[in-house]
């Protein structure tokens, strides 16, 4: 039996399943815990629980004493919930971000637009009902005929509660991509969960922002960019959108008419295989390298948000880095998949890029 | 829950230790933080890793104490040293109080000193918690090992030891450089170096090579220990982004520093790898593996990380990786060759264990270290035990004897050397001679064992002046495990036959 698990003090709720541990189950769903040896033996995962029980497993006594244990701590990484639980772990509440109860909704096909050969966009309208989410974060959806539900992040902005659009591309091999692309019809019913994530904008911190997407990550970007303009947002944003080739843009007349009507925003389309002889007059290579151009390599004071695929994320870390910009002020999209398991070593050195 | 101060702010409010000083200006209270050219923009980017307060450290170290020496109580009483595997066992824990523990003192008095002279709050509060952590860890490291001392030569002076007896110089000589440091490299060299990417190769050997050999004292010992080690090891990567994070002009000093200091930690544990293929009857992994694991892999995965700060792999890993198939060995034949001169035992390792190397390091130990252990073993049988009676030309920088090969031919001893200020300095390898290079003026001071024997500054002239000067019991302390007092006391233990020939046989 699963039990659900709420990680105080940002309010965040988790699920986690039988026999798995809460460190597990919170990284898995994309929610930061402090962590380090993953076998109850240093103690960097201690949280206090404050409502319900757990069985500590195999912590070590030195790492988590009796007298702790009596006062109600627990190490996350050997912890498994006997019931549902409250936990107060060591992690930062931003002002920035809303707690929203995850809920299951029924919506209805509205609109299928194939923006560029490979990217399907799908409008949904949700049976007579609202959804609140904040710009950045996710749902899970259910596709017809596959196991688990995938995880879509949001295009569409928040402002616009009875809609939720979703950017879809076609993964090859990708079972529920697939079906998407090839039998979604007008008029369908699909079920979703969500919102979920933390994925959101800084926007208490006065920060230049630069949004950096690539393929169908340009979905957050959308809905923040779009939100925030509308709320009159008087932040500069840039945003680079990185597409092989001029017909993989998509939204492009979108967001140069937002260029045109606020001073603070622009946007910069680069192309990374347009061949020499198009007409395309603007920006050529990857985001990264575009982006470094624009800002002289140096990126120290601004904020940074990363969406697309993982080559892409790699390089714009590296890049952002490069130009004196480190992780407290990137954000990246990131959504497990509760099947992923990547067995690469990692160091402990950053939390989450 | 919405009058409850979350644990962040918690801590906030028990750990006001910093304000701007108004009698004195600030660079004038806090003077050493500077003049190594690491720039700071703002100390508040220093997060304190540790988050623990003063009143909450005292009740957890308390209580750690407490089980510790419950359980360290029980094995004196019921006389756990006699479930050890074998008596040459506890030369590994001869090496690890006479070499080891005083590190750990060294520790706290290094940590001390920098939570005293950082300017930013966080790393002073993290730092002196640091201080009195491996304080705890070198008492409790005494403590444990007490029991042995009762049954067992070579523990009685190792503080006294530890300052004077050349092997001991390898370990001392490498803390004394990081002490000399200024607290920012003192920070790459202990906090970082040797507390996050070498600590493994330190202490997992010895922990686990105490649960091989039945000695749950040090096992519990470890654990205790552990549940601190991780916050050093945090500790040491916090400070390591912080320089990094700060100024880009402190990227090239940065790295200097990693090359240094990686490769002075990792000359000290060639003593841990003789220890874990040679000392230990049971052999949890090979050096090499260990090594393998921990450094190529665990470190290969960290430098992934740091390229992206514009941080590269030390040159000289392709050393190590080469080095790996014949560290242990070669440094097992040194002790041998010099251990009439040191407070612990040597022995030629037995057919069993020689099975085990050949398994463990298929491509260079039939090649090149069998054939001379088993020489020296036709020498011994023969009544030609050899123990060198001179003084080995040791490296000015790291202290070990020149045993060490070059990296292409494993028959040809290494030999650098170079001139400073009109005088001749040996090095056992280019990455020590580039180390000295670097800073002469600092290593061209280095108190090294012979040099201070032949002038006259360790006893007087000759062998055994040198080793009353030591206060060594010699016949005791020092020399093969063969014919021993510990042998002979261990086999009258455990009703063995065989005291004298070398090798344990159940009677």
């Amino acid at each position: 039996m699963s039990h659900q698990v709420t990680i105080e003090p940002t309010g965040e709720t988790i699920e986690v399943g039988e026999d798995q541990t809460v460190l597990d189950a919170a990284l898995r769903a994309g929610v930061y815990l402090p962590h380090a040896c993953v076998h109850g033996l240093c103690g960097t995962c201690k949280v206090e629980v404050l409502e319900g029980e757990v069985d500590h497993g195999d912590a070590s006594p030195f790492a988590l004493m009796d007298m702790e244990r009596a006062e109600g701590m627990s190490l996350t990484c050997t912890a498994t919930p006997l019931s549902d639980l409250v936990v107060e772990a060591d992690i930062e509440v931003d002002d920035d971000a809303r707690s929203i109860p995850v809920r299951d909704f029924a919506a209805t096909v509205t609109r299928i637009e194939a923006f560029t050969p490979r990217i399907i966009g799908i409008f949904l309208a949700v049976d007579k009902d609202t959804i609140d989410f904040q710009a950045g974060q996710y749902i899970n959806l259910h596709v017809p005929g596959v196991d688990k539900p995938r995880a879509f992040s949001i295009a569409s902005s928040p402002s616009d509660s009875g809609t939720i659009e979703l950017n879809v591309c076609l993964v090859p091999g990708g079972e529920a991509t697939t079906w998407l692309h090839a039998n979604l019809e007008i008029g369908d019913r699909l079920e979703f969960s969500g919102p979920y994530g933390r994925f959101f904008v800084r926007i208490s911190h006065p920060e230049a922002m630069l949004f950096l997407a690539g393929g169908s990550g340009l979905s957050s970007p959308k809905s923040m960019i779009i939100e925030m303009l509308e709320r009159g947002t008087s932040h500069e944003i840039t945003l680079v959108y990185g597409a092989r080739t001029e017909g993989d843009l998509y939204y492009r007349e979108l967001f140069e008419e937002l260029a045109a009507k606020h001073a603070n925003f622009t946007y910069v389309p680069a192309l990374s295989d347009e061949p020499d002889s198009s007409g395309w007059s603007g920006h050529r290579g990857f985001v990264d390298a575009v982006a470094a151009q624009l800002f002289d390599g140096r990126f120290a004071g601004m904020k940074a948000y990363i969406c697309g695929p993982p080559p892409m994320v790699d390089a714009c870390v590296s890049t952002l880095m490069k130009g004196r910009l480190f992780e407290r002020d990137m954000y990246m999209e990131n959504f497990f998949d509760q099947s992923s398991t990547d067995t690469r070593v990692k160091s402990p050195l950053f939390k989450s890029i | 829950m919405a009058n409850r101060i979350n644990m962040r702010d918690r801590y906030k409010h028990m750990t006001r230790l910093g304000w701007e000083t108004s009698y004195q200006p600030m660079e004038k209270v806090f003077p050493y933080d500077r003049y190594e050219g690491i720039k700071v923009n703002d100390w508040n980017e220093w997060e304190d890793p540790f988050r623990m307060t003063m009143d909450s450290y005292w009740k957890y170290q308390g209580e750690k104490e407490k089980k510790l020496y419950a359980i360290m109580d029980a094995f004196s009483q019921s006389n756990g040293h006699l479930n050890i595997s074998d008596a040459r066992y506890v030369n590994a824990l001869k090496l690890f109080l006479q070499g080891v523990s005083p590190l750990e003192y060294q520790a706290h008095r290094g940590f001390a000193r920098q939570g005293r002279h950082f300017t930013g709050e966080g790393a002073r509060v993290a730092c002196q918690m640091q201080s009195l952590d491996e304080l705890r860890h070198v008492q409790t490291q005494v403590h444990g090992m007490s029991q042995y001392n009762k049954f067992f030569d070579g523990f009685h002076e190792f503080p006294w030891w530890h300052d004077r007896v050349w092997y001991l110089s390898v370990p001392k000589s490498f803390f004394d450089d990081a002490n000399s440091a200024g607290p920012f490299e003192f920070m790459v060299a202990i906090g970082f170096s040797f507390e996050y990417v070498l600590t493994n190769l330190l202490f997992v050997p010895f922990m686990s090579g105490a649960a091989y050999n039945g000695d749950m004292s040090t096992v519990t010992f470890g654990f205790s220990a552990q549940s601190d080690e991780a916050r050093h090891m945090t500790l040491g990567l916090q400070a390591m982004q912080f320089m990094l994070e700060q100024h880009e002009d402190n990227v090239p000093i940065v790295q200097r520093w990693i090359d240094k200091w990686l490769w002075r930690g990792y000359k000290v544990l060639s003593l841990v790898s003789a220890m874990m293929d040679y000392m230990l009857p049971e052999s949890p992994m090979s050096w090499k593996e260990a090594w393998e694991m921990y450094f190529e892999e665990n470190g290969g995965a960290l430098f992934n990380d740091l390229a992206r700060y514009g941080i590269t792999v030390p040159s000289y890993a392709e050393i190590c990786a080469k080095e790996k198939d014949h560290l242990s060995h070669q440094v097992w034949g040194i002790l041998y060759n010099h251990t009439a001169a040191a407070a612990m035992h040597t022995w030629v390792p037995d057919d069993a264990k020689m099975n085990w190397l050949s398994e463990k390091y298929p491509d260079t130990f039939d090649k090149y270290y069998r054939p001379r252990f088993e020489y020296w073993r036709d020498q011994e049988e023969a009544g030609n035990r050899y123990y060198s009676q001179t003084l080995p030309l040791v490296c000015q920088t790291c202290q070990i004897p020149m045993g060490f090969t070059e990296i292409e031919d494993p028959t040809l001893v290494a030999y650098r050397t170079t001139e400073y200020s009109g005088d001749k300095y040996h090095f056992c390898s280019d990455p020590c001679m580039k180390i000295f290079t670097d800073e002469p003026e600092k290593f061209c001071q280095a108190w090294m064992p012979p040099q201070q024997i032949f002038q006259g500054n360790c006893g007087g002239e000759g062998l055994p002046a040198v080793l009353e000067h030591y206060k060594f019991n010699l016949g005791a302390d020092n020399m093969d495990y063969a014919g021993s007092p510990d042998e002979t006391n261990w086999n009258k233990w455990k009703g063995l036959d065989g005291a004298g020939d070398g090798q344990v046989k159940a009677s």
